[in-house]
């Protein structure tokens, strides 16, 4: 089976880079963009199967990608997942709204990004349940 | 260029006085000064209220003010006005204090010579011009200074996110195999990393409580929790430096009022603290027990075997950016701000930080958090007699999230904006919102205990729906959302009981109701 493709957005070259050879490594075959224009041009030229955006870009940010690649029918569906340096209801409302898989807080962890790409992408999970899904009510002592 | 006339309000009550000043400014240039003369504090006040007043020429001995009273009722009045005062020849003491409470100058009567009179009124309004500009100045240095920290601290992250990423990638072998001494020393890269980035979060802390951003959300909280995953989390740094890092938790202690993700944080800081502080061999403890002096409070402990403090330092330890004097006992420590963020944390969920220690004796780090109690929580909206007898209603809003919430934080950001919402529903001094109990599976419930009957509870619960079947942040399609009351048997109160039985009557009332309620999710979320 082929690899499977994503498409990195990020404006730091050398985040992007570390990214790049840490998904590589992980069995996936990665393409850059820094900017909205090209993240477009590379969404249409190899259509990812997941794309990893960054929301700081220069000349408009991670949400005019969205907005963008949304009126593309072909590339309207791709699962998008948000690593940003940015926090804050606001931005997490918007990502949730605009469909966004997951939103994950810079610096992010190797084995973090990992279990979520492959959780996106169908693979086995193994991010495991967050303490309070898992937990079950608890009778109060008071 | 015409100057405007000067205008100087005085004070005065004696005819005299006022007579031989109205003397000395009529002697001056025409038009370069308007007197204003008042007898009483009282209209004084109310003529500064008006504005336009350049200078206050105060009398110290006014029918209705008293000496310094005086002075600071005029400051109150029109805070941006120079003073000067006007006392008496022995007063002079009055008039130094005068000045120490805001005043420019002081003229001493019968003294005054006739050409000082302006340039002192001149001097005083400059070196108050001065001093406002000063203290802008200084204002705007410091709001400059926390928002250059914020800055920096969110720019230093980016290169970090990178030297992380590849330091990890040569390490994982993803860059091809290292021999064993690459390894260690890439071990070594990734330590100071994390050190960094450690750092970069104390300052990022540091900044938002300076701001006031630190977000507390007070819960229902078991310290137990947060002790056993401090104790879990830092075993290993304890374990390479030969430390035994041990807990005693007693599984009968009550539960706090506290935000258990801050909580974690500071036992993290003073666990980290005291493993840094420790020698080989020496022991680490942590432990939770009911105050001595006040049974409403926990006291959590952090003890150790290590260096010790001297006392005079115990004192000065939680202010911001202080460190051990001497480098060789603290060895390369950060920034130490830790201490500070802990007692900024502490005290902002109602409790108290202190230190017990003297060098060479190990040191014990001790805080305070409130116990959670139902009664007391109550007891606002019991307070008055009338209310003695009135019903209680328990209303019940559960939000939750269909698809599981996006993030830890996401979901504590809605916590934050459902609670917003509903204080925004309620009568502050009627109704009480419970802090936040423990989580009910994917949901969480916020209980409202209102004294009001059935009919009250309906219309609080249509209240709510109405607030926020309105607001954006529930119109996404991913959110779940109901509201329902309880009204128990109105709980009647005898003659003979005090308020404390009552009190106690009322809130095993109203947790019997929410325990049914919680037990009935944890049914619905099969757990």
């Amino acid at each position: 089976m082929a690899n499977k493709k994503i498409l990195i957005v990020e404006d730091d070259p050398d985040i992007r880079k570390g990214m790049s050879v840490r998904l590589k490594a992980s069995g996936y075959d990665t393409f850059v963009a820094s900017d909205v224009v090209t993240s477009l041009i590379m969404a249409r030229k190899h259509a990812p199967d997941l794309i990893i955006l960054d929301l700081g870009l220069p000349a408009g940010d991670g949400f005019l990608v969205i907005e963008r690649l949304k009126i593309i029918p072909a590339l309207a569906l791709i699962p998008i997942i948000i690593v940003s340096g940015r926090t804050g209801l606001p931005n997490q409302e918007l990502a949730q709204e605009a469909g966004v898989k997951a939103f994950l807080q810079k610096p992010v962890d190797n084995a973090e990004l990992l279990a979520v790409i492959r959780k996106t992408l169908g693979g086995p999970v193994e991010l495991e349940k967050p303490e309070y899904l898992s937990k079950p009510a608890r009778r109060f002592v008071l | 260029m015409k100057e405007k006339p000067l205008q100087i309000l005085l004070v005065e009550d004696n005819a005299g006085d006022a007579l031989l000043l109205r003397e000395m400014f009529n002697k001056e240039k025409p038009g370069s000064f308007e007197l204003t003369h008042l007898l009483r504090m009282s209209d004084a006040v109310v003529h500064l209220a008006k504005g336009g007043v350049d200078i206050i020429l105060l009398d110290m001995g006014l029918p209705d003010g008293h000496g310094l009273d005086t002075v600071r009722r005029a400051h109150e009045a029109a805070p941006g006005v120079p003073l000067i005062v006007l006392t008496g020849l022995d007063d002079e003491t009055l008039a130094a204090e005068a000045m120490r409470g805001g005043a420019q100058d002081y003229l001493i009567k019968g003294q005054i010579e006739n050409r000082a009179l302006p340039r002192v009124l001149r001097h005083a309004i400059e070196r108050h011009r001065m001093q406002t500009e000063t203290d802008v100045i200084r204002t705007n240095q410091l709001q400059f200074k926390d928002e250059f920290l914020s800055h920096v601290s969110h720019e230093l992250r980016s290169p970090l996110t990178a030297i992380y990423g590849f330091v990890t990638i040569l390490l994982d072998g993803l860059a091809g195999e290292l021999n064993s001494e690459q390894h260690e020393l890439l071990e070594d890269v990734l330590r100071n990393t994390k050190q960094l980035k450690s750092m970069i979060s104390d300052l990022l802390e540091v900044t938002r409580i300076q701001e006031g951003k630190l977000l507390i959300e007070l819960r229902c909280t078991a310290v137990s929790d947060a002790i056993n995953y401090t104790v879990n989390t830092l075993q290993v740094a304890a374990i390479s430096k030969g430390i035994e890092l041990s807990s005693d938790i007693d599984s009968r202690l009550p539960l706090v009022c506290a935000d258990p993700t801050r909580l974690r944080q500071i036992l993290i800081i003073l666990v980290e603290n005291a493993i840094k502080f420790t020698p080989a061999n020496g022991l680490v403890n942590v432990r939770a027990r009911i105050s001595k002096k006040n049974p409403h409070l926990l006291v959590l402990e952090v003890s150790d075997s290590g260096c010790g403090i001297s006392p005079d330092v115990t004192e000065r330890i939680f202010e911001r950016l202080f460190q051990a004097a001497d480098p060789a006992l603290a060895g390369r420590q950060g920034l130490g701000l830790g201490l500070h963020i802990c007692k900024e944390l502490v005290s902002r969920q109602g409790g108290e930080i202190w230190a017990n220690s003297s060098l060479g004796q190990g040191s014990v780090f001790s805080f305070t958090l409130p116990i959670f109690s139902l009664p007391s929580l109550i007891a606002p909206g019991l307070r008055e007699g009338k209310r003695a007898d009135h019903p209680i209603t328990l209303v019940v809003i559960e939000i939750g999230s269909r698809t599981g919430w996006l993030s830890d934080e996401a979901r504590t950001d809605h916590s934050h904006g459902v609670r917003d919402l509903l204080r925004r529903c309620l009568h502050s001094d009627l109704d009480i919102l419970l802090p936040n109990m423990d989580f009910a599976g994917s949901a969480e419930l916020f209980f409202i205990v209102a004294f009001t009957d059935a009919i009250g509870g309906e219309a609080i619960t249509k209240r709510i729906r109405g607030q926020f079947e309105g607001s954006d942040y529930f119109q996404q399609g991913d959110m779940m959302f109901s509201t329902f009351y309880k009204s128990p048997e109105p709980i009647k109160r005898n003659a003979i009981e005090s308020t404390q039985d009552y009190l106690e009557k009322v809130a095993a009332k109203i947790q019997q109701l929410m325990n049914q309620e919680t037990s009935s999710r944890t049914v619905e979320n099969g757990k």
